[in-house]
């Protein structure tokens, strides 16, 4: 009789890490579905392109360093699609293909691989495009139009010509933007099955939710023209940052008051930025600092343990 | 806390069933506290129920064989704990190890004359330890130093498989409210409450019945329905589930004015006290997917498992791949068929290969579920970060003391990172490290 003799507990709850990332893909379906309503195969081929350049640079790197394949966690793959959601539809392939190697080499390998990075790897490697291809990122089409058609925004619209989007195609998603930011409907289903099956947590999601409605609406009680507090939670990347980037587990605070703060911090941060620096949207440098304040502020919120 | 798949069905549902082995290994540890000493040697005839060893130190336990028969033997010997003890080991020979002593029972009446500190050296004598588990000698835990004003009956059992104190609630409900008689009378409190997960409302309505016919001397008493999760039943919960009170670190529940028995222990408590009977047996849940059925068996201590197959009491349907004592969240693996039943030992597991969770641990992703599902609110993934970088005296600020090895943490880790196994060893380095100083 060969028996196994092990620490306890005997079982284990069945998912891991990899049924989280793909459940992360799954929430992340509708906006998927959305961005090939409204950008056809510009989506389909971004999104390929992105998720290949994670895929197969993650791989390379573990083969060079000798070490096992790590694709078997879907991690690099959400990154790949996080990206590709975070990127302008009519970017050149090849520029999307170089931000998935970016998002996994700089994001995430260079600092010891997944759990290890300190920001958020999808952004990473929307900021290092954005600082070299400044004028592609911010090209933006009409959906719906096949011949790409240029559009602003609703931010930069707002920002630069002070035009207010209709809420109805804000929430639909009827506007340019980002492939997986237009339609903030698609996002708030992905996001509400997120938050409900419990695979990621309701505490930084509702604080990033608060920070941005409270300050909007102090900014809108103060003047109008800031835009209402519906107008900032549906346009940019809102409502992708409020589910899917600030619900990141690696590069947000582990303890629950944190998680609650960072949230809050990075929601008043984006109204912050959108009113005051000189950019129109700033979803992606309010999660990129306040990433780099998530060992601080689980150092400031360790909870007593039980009878302390 | 969290739900963990109860895994109770079928055995919550069969009789218990005696079993008298012919052979046992009784161990002098069994206990928390000093080991007792031997008063018999080795080729001594043994009664069943006489003593084998003695306490000496106040925290200790008396140790009682559990067959008549031969001591064949007293020498190092399996442990499902420590791995290695000093045990008796007794043969029944010719005898009929069934043949039960008369301890010389007493009357209701007399019972109720009989003053505290008499009761309280017949369950000395008797060798009650805490039968939930951690095996506290039961005459200590009923003179605490301060005042209590509660006792709470321990019902929950919230550990996976394991069915034994739902047996025991169901088949004898009586006894255990008479042994909580004792025990209200004993520590003088003014609210009892027997505490049950919500998975065992027969035991519930049982409890309820016998309350109904106010035919005990109980003070306050209340049948208090939790939730079925885990760990519903661990001490320092269960006091603050039902009291709101909150045992501080490194102080026991008497500090908040309680006391906590475990169903098993009352059941012992009346038979002590009644019957004059010493803590010779006790109902232990056998379950698992290598068993062709699950029992709950009132064994004697020191039955080796061996014998339980040899008598085919128990049969293989498949090869067990891992052998656990105890609660799958808790319980202590082991390596053999070798080892005894002890006084704490509530449940034996047999897993076959599909039970095994055999993936590996990878990254740590800072989910936080485990932090999250911790019931002491600790920082698991904290200790496992520490024990590797080898901080030990880190550990000590995280608290690492608290932690009472539930096993939610690991339980939930999606990134199956055996969170136990590295608290255990950053503990034992801190232990070491402190008597070396």
């Amino acid at each position: 009789m060969k028996l196994v003799v092990e620490v306890s507990p005997h079982k284990k709850a069945r998912y891991d890490t990899a049924w989280i990332m793909k459940q992360v893909v799954v929430a992340l379906s509708p906006a998927i579905i959305a961005s090939v309503i409204f950008f056809r195969m510009r989506a389909v081929f971004l999104i390929l392109v992105c998720i290949l350049g994670a895929v197969l640079s993650e791989r390379l790197w573990t083969y060079l360093r000798k070490r096992p394949s790590t694709l078997g966690d879907y991690s690099a793959v959400v990154t790949g699609l996080l990206l590709a959601l975070v990127l302008p539809p009519k970017l050149p392939l090849w520029v999307g293909f170089l931000g998935g190697v970016v998002s996994i080499i700089l994001g995430k390998q260079i600092f010891g691989g997944l759990g290890q990075n300190i920001f958020n790897p999808a952004l990473v490697g929307r900021a290092f495009l954005m600082a070299a291809f400044p004028v592609m990122l911010t090209s933006w089409v009409e959906p719906f139009s096949l011949d790409a058609v240029s559009r602003a925004t609703p931010l930069a619209l707002w920002k630069f010509s002070g035009e207010f989007t209709p809420l109805r195609d804000l929430f639909l998603g009827r506007i340019s933007g980002s492939l997986g930011e237009t339609s903030s409907l698609a996002l708030i289903l992905g996001g509400g099955y997120l938050l409900l099956r419990k695979i990621a947590d309701w505490r930084a999601p509702l604080g990033m939710f608060l920070g941005a409605f409270f300050l909007s609406g102090v900014f809108y009680l103060i003047n109008p023209s800031n835009g209402s507090i519906a107008f900032h939670l549906f346009s940019g990347g809102m409502l992708l940052g409020i589910f899917f980037m600030v619900t990141d587990p690696v590069t947000t605070p582990t303890t629950k008051l944190g998680r609650f703060l960072f949230g809050l911090f990075v929601g008043l941060l984006v109204i912050i930025l959108r009113k005051y620096s000189g950019l129109p949207e700033g979803v992606m440098y309010s999660i990129l600092i306040m990433n780099g304040f998530s060992p601080l502020i689980n150092k400031l919120t360790i909870p007593k343990s039980f009878g302390r | 806390m969290l739900r963990v798949e109860e895994a109770k069905k079928p055995q919550e549902s069969f009789y218990t069933q005696k079993f008298s082995p012919q052979k046992v290994v009784i161990p002098l540890s069994q206990h928390t506290g000093a080991l007792p000493i031997p008063i018999v040697k080795k080729k001594d005839r043994v009664k069943v129920g006489e003593v084998l060893a003695q306490p000496q130190a106040l925290i200790s336990s008396t140790i009682h064989s559990s067959i008549a028969g031969e001591v064949i033997g007293i020498k190092e010997g399996p442990h499902p704990l420590l791995k290695r003890c000093k045990s008796f080991i007794i043969e029944a020979g010719k005898e009929s190890p069934d043949r039960f002593e008369d301890f010389g029972s007493i009357p209701e009446e007399g019972i109720k004359e009989l003053g505290s500190s008499e009761i309280l050296s017949l369950i000395k004598e008797a060798g009650i330890v805490g039968l939930g588990g951690a095996g506290f000698p039961t005459h200590i835990k009923l003179t605490p130093p301060k005042k209590v004003d509660t006792l709470i009956v321990n019902g929950c059992e919230c550990e996976p498989y394991l069915t034994c104190d739902f047996r025991l609630m169901i088949e004898h409900t009586e006894a255990i409210l008479k042994g909580i008689e004792i025990v209200a009378r004993i520590l003088e409190v003014r609210k009892v409450y027997i505490a049950i997960e919500e998975n065992k409302l027969e035991a519930v309505k049982r409890f309820n019945s016998k309350l109904h016919t106010k035919k005990y001397l109980l003070p306050q008493t209340e049948v208090k329905v939790l939730e079925s999760l885990y760990p519903q039943g661990a001490e320092k919960q269960l006091i603050y589930s039902l009291t709101k009170r909150k045992v501080p670190s490194g102080k026991l529940p008497f500090d908040v004015g309680c006391v906590v028995q475990n169903v098993g222990t009352c059941f012992a408590i009346y038979e002590a006290v009644y019957f004059r009977k010493p803590l010779i047996e006790r109902i232990v849940t056998f379950a698992g997917s290598s068993l062709v059925e699950p029992k709950n068996l009132l064994v004697r201590i020191g039955t080796t498992l061996k014998e339980l197959f040899e008598k085919e009491v128990l049969k293989f349907k498949r090869e067990p791949k891992k052998i656990i004592f105890g609660g799958p969240m808790m319980g202590v693996a082991l390596d053999s068929l070798d080892y005894p039943i002890i006084k704490t030992t509530s449940g034996v597991l047999f897993l076959s290969e599909e039970d095994l969770d055999l993936r590996e641990e990878s990254s740590c992703i800072k989910c936080g579920r485990c932090l999250d599902n911790c019931p002491m609110r600790l920082l698991p993934l904290e200790f496992v970060r520490l024990v590797k970088k080898e901080l030990w005296q880190k550990l000590e600020e995280f608290c690492i003391s608290d932690c009472i090895e539930c096993g939610s943490c690991s339980f939930v880790c999606p990134a199956k990172i055996p969170i136990v196994n590295y608290i255990k060893a950053g503990k034992e380095k801190l232990r070491t490290s402190k008597s070396k100083a």
